[in-house]
Protein backbone atom coordinates (compact mmCIF):
# COMPACT_ATOMS: atom_id res chain seq x y z
CA UNK A 1 0.00 0.00 0.00
CA UNK A 2 1.19 3.47 -0.85
CA UNK A 3 0.51 6.26 1.59
CA UNK A 4 -0.03 9.70 0.18
CA UNK A 5 2.73 11.89 1.53
CA UNK A 6 1.82 15.36 2.68
CA UNK A 7 4.10 18.33 2.84
CA UNK A 8 4.74 19.09 6.49
CA UNK A 9 5.20 22.78 5.85
CA UNK A 10 2.00 23.32 3.89
CA UNK A 11 0.03 21.41 6.49
CA UNK A 12 1.45 23.25 9.49
CA UNK A 13 1.29 26.57 7.57
CA UNK A 14 4.98 27.19 8.18
CA UNK A 15 5.99 30.05 5.92
CA UNK A 16 9.61 30.49 6.88
CA UNK A 17 12.26 27.85 7.52
CA UNK A 18 14.92 29.07 9.92
CA UNK A 19 18.43 27.79 9.33
CA UNK A 20 19.12 27.96 13.08
CA UNK A 21 16.40 25.36 13.77
CA UNK A 22 18.81 22.41 13.68
CA UNK A 23 16.29 19.93 15.10
CA UNK A 24 13.94 20.51 12.17
CA UNK A 25 16.66 20.42 9.52
CA UNK A 26 18.07 17.16 10.88
CA UNK A 27 14.86 15.41 9.80
CA UNK A 28 15.65 16.28 6.20
CA UNK A 29 19.26 15.15 6.03
CA UNK A 30 20.66 11.61 6.05
CA UNK A 31 23.19 10.25 8.57
CA UNK A 32 25.87 11.17 6.09
CA UNK A 33 24.64 14.75 6.00
CA UNK A 34 23.06 14.66 2.56
CA UNK A 35 19.77 16.42 1.82
CA UNK A 36 16.95 13.87 1.43
CA UNK A 37 15.20 14.24 -1.95
CA UNK A 38 11.68 15.59 -1.90
CA UNK A 39 10.29 12.50 -3.59
CA UNK A 40 11.07 10.65 -0.37
CA UNK A 41 10.12 13.26 2.21
CA UNK A 42 7.03 14.43 0.33
CA UNK A 43 7.84 18.10 0.80
CA UNK A 44 6.35 20.24 -1.94
CA UNK A 45 8.66 22.02 -4.38
CA UNK A 46 8.25 25.48 -2.88
CA UNK A 47 9.24 24.45 0.62
CA UNK A 48 11.90 22.01 -0.50
CA UNK A 49 13.63 24.95 -2.15
CA UNK A 50 13.44 26.92 1.10
CA UNK A 51 14.66 23.89 2.98
CA UNK A 52 17.75 23.40 0.84
CA UNK A 53 18.84 27.01 1.28
CA UNK A 54 18.26 26.70 5.03
CA UNK A 55 20.36 23.52 5.17
CA UNK A 56 23.14 25.11 3.13
CA UNK A 57 23.15 28.16 5.40
CA UNK A 58 23.29 25.95 8.48
CA UNK A 59 26.24 24.05 6.99
CA UNK A 60 28.09 27.29 6.31
CA UNK A 61 27.63 28.39 9.91
CA UNK A 62 28.90 25.11 11.31
CA UNK A 63 25.54 24.03 12.72
CA UNK A 64 25.25 20.83 10.68
CA UNK A 65 28.12 18.99 8.96
CA UNK A 66 28.88 18.99 5.24
CA UNK A 67 30.09 15.42 5.65
CA UNK A 68 29.31 13.48 8.79
CA UNK A 69 32.15 12.22 11.00
CA UNK A 70 31.05 8.61 10.54
CA UNK A 71 31.74 8.77 6.81
CA UNK A 72 35.10 10.51 7.15
CA UNK B 1 15.91 55.89 2.61
CA UNK B 2 14.43 52.42 2.32
CA UNK B 3 15.19 50.15 5.22
CA UNK B 4 15.10 46.38 5.45
CA UNK B 5 15.18 43.83 8.22
CA UNK B 6 18.37 41.81 8.36
CA UNK B 7 19.70 38.97 10.43
CA UNK B 8 23.39 38.65 10.94
CA UNK B 9 25.04 35.66 12.60
CA UNK B 10 28.70 35.76 13.57
CA UNK B 11 31.04 33.09 14.91
CA UNK B 12 33.84 34.55 17.02
CA UNK B 13 37.02 32.68 17.96
CA UNK B 14 36.15 31.00 21.27
CA UNK B 15 39.78 30.98 22.44
CA UNK B 16 39.48 34.70 23.27
CA UNK B 17 38.60 36.06 26.72
CA UNK B 18 35.02 37.07 27.47
CA UNK B 19 36.12 40.72 27.62
CA UNK B 20 37.64 40.55 24.13
CA UNK B 21 34.52 38.88 22.73
CA UNK B 22 32.38 41.55 24.41
CA UNK B 23 34.54 44.24 22.78
CA UNK B 24 33.95 42.74 19.33
CA UNK B 25 30.20 42.55 19.93
CA UNK B 26 30.03 46.22 20.95
CA UNK B 27 32.14 47.11 17.92
CA UNK B 28 29.62 45.37 15.63
CA UNK B 29 26.74 47.09 17.46
CA UNK B 30 28.39 50.47 16.96
CA UNK B 31 28.94 49.90 13.23
CA UNK B 32 25.30 48.94 12.77
CA UNK B 33 24.08 52.00 14.66
CA UNK B 34 26.54 54.39 13.01
CA UNK B 35 25.28 53.34 9.58
CA UNK B 36 21.68 54.17 10.43
CA UNK B 37 20.57 50.79 11.73
CA UNK B 38 18.53 49.92 14.80
CA UNK B 39 19.13 46.60 16.57
CA UNK B 40 15.97 44.84 17.71
CA UNK B 41 17.38 41.54 18.99
CA UNK B 42 20.87 40.62 20.19
CA UNK B 43 21.11 36.92 20.92
CA UNK B 44 24.29 35.51 22.44
CA UNK B 45 24.33 31.74 22.11
CA UNK B 46 27.73 31.53 23.74
CA UNK B 47 30.33 28.86 23.10
CA UNK B 48 29.03 26.05 20.95
CA UNK B 49 30.60 23.00 19.35
CA UNK B 50 30.99 23.39 15.61
CA UNK B 51 29.87 20.58 13.33
CA UNK B 52 33.30 20.56 11.70
CA UNK B 53 36.69 22.22 12.12
CA UNK B 54 36.81 25.89 11.12
CA UNK B 55 40.25 27.53 11.27
CA UNK B 56 41.56 24.58 13.31
CA UNK B 57 39.08 25.13 16.14
CA UNK B 58 36.21 22.90 17.21
CA UNK B 59 34.25 25.50 19.19
CA UNK B 60 32.98 28.96 18.38
CA UNK B 61 31.17 31.81 20.10
CA UNK B 62 27.86 32.44 18.32
CA UNK B 63 26.18 35.85 18.26
CA UNK B 64 23.00 36.70 16.37
CA UNK B 65 21.84 40.22 15.52
CA UNK B 66 18.47 41.13 14.14
CA UNK B 67 18.25 44.72 12.96
CA UNK B 68 16.65 47.20 10.61
CA UNK B 69 19.08 49.07 8.37
CA UNK B 70 19.47 50.68 4.95
CA UNK B 71 21.05 48.36 2.37
CA UNK B 72 24.27 50.41 2.18
CA UNK B 73 25.01 49.54 5.80
CA UNK B 74 25.42 45.85 4.99
CA UNK B 75 28.49 46.20 2.79
CA UNK B 76 30.11 48.37 5.45
CA UNK B 77 29.23 45.87 8.15
CA UNK B 78 30.62 42.93 6.18
CA UNK B 79 33.82 44.87 5.56
CA UNK B 80 34.23 45.16 9.34
CA UNK B 81 33.64 41.40 9.63
CA UNK B 82 36.32 40.63 7.08
CA UNK B 83 38.88 42.91 8.70
CA UNK B 84 38.28 41.47 12.16
CA UNK B 85 40.54 38.42 12.34
CA UNK B 86 38.85 36.82 15.33
CA UNK B 87 35.56 36.52 13.42
CA UNK B 88 35.82 33.09 11.82
CA UNK B 89 32.45 32.95 10.04
CA UNK B 90 29.56 35.30 9.35
CA UNK B 91 26.27 35.22 7.52
CA UNK B 92 23.94 38.13 6.88
CA UNK B 93 20.53 37.46 5.40
CA UNK B 94 17.66 39.74 4.46
CA UNK B 95 14.41 38.82 6.18
CA UNK B 96 11.27 38.77 4.04
CA UNK B 97 7.83 39.44 5.50
CA UNK B 98 7.28 35.76 6.36
CA UNK B 99 10.56 35.62 8.24
CA UNK B 100 9.70 38.77 10.19
CA UNK B 101 6.31 37.22 11.04
CA UNK B 102 8.03 34.00 12.15
CA UNK B 103 10.35 35.81 14.55
CA UNK B 104 7.53 37.97 15.91
CA UNK B 105 5.51 34.83 16.65
CA UNK B 106 8.54 33.28 18.30
CA UNK B 107 8.94 36.27 20.59
CA UNK B 108 5.25 36.23 21.51
CA UNK B 109 5.47 32.50 22.29
CA UNK B 110 8.52 33.10 24.47
CA UNK B 111 6.81 35.85 26.48
CA UNK B 112 3.60 33.82 27.02
CA UNK B 113 5.67 30.86 28.24
CA UNK B 114 7.22 33.04 30.92
CA UNK B 115 3.78 34.21 32.03
CA UNK B 116 2.52 30.61 32.31
CA UNK B 117 5.38 29.71 34.62
CA UNK B 118 4.49 32.66 36.83
CA UNK B 119 0.82 31.67 36.90
CA UNK B 120 1.25 28.02 37.93
CA UNK B 121 2.42 28.61 41.53
CA UNK B 122 -0.47 31.03 42.01
CA UNK B 123 -2.94 28.25 41.06
CA UNK B 124 -1.21 25.84 43.43
CA UNK B 125 -1.68 28.27 46.30
CA UNK B 126 -5.42 28.53 45.60
CA UNK B 127 -5.74 24.73 45.59
CA UNK B 128 -4.01 24.27 48.94
CA UNK B 129 -6.28 26.88 50.47
CA UNK B 130 -9.41 25.05 49.31
CA UNK B 131 -8.21 21.73 50.80
CA UNK B 132 -7.52 23.40 54.14
CA UNK B 133 -11.00 24.83 54.43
Amino acid sequence: MKNKKVCRFTEAKIKYIDYKDVKLLQKYITDQGKIIPKRITGTCAKYHRELTTAIKRARHMGLIPYVSDTVR
Amino acid sequence: MRKNMYESAVIINAALDDAQIEAIITKIQDTIQLNGGTISVLDKWGRKRLAYMINKSKIGFYVIFRFEAPSEAISKLERVYRLEESIIRFLTIKLDKFAVEYFNDQEIAATTKVEEVVETPAVAVVETKSTES
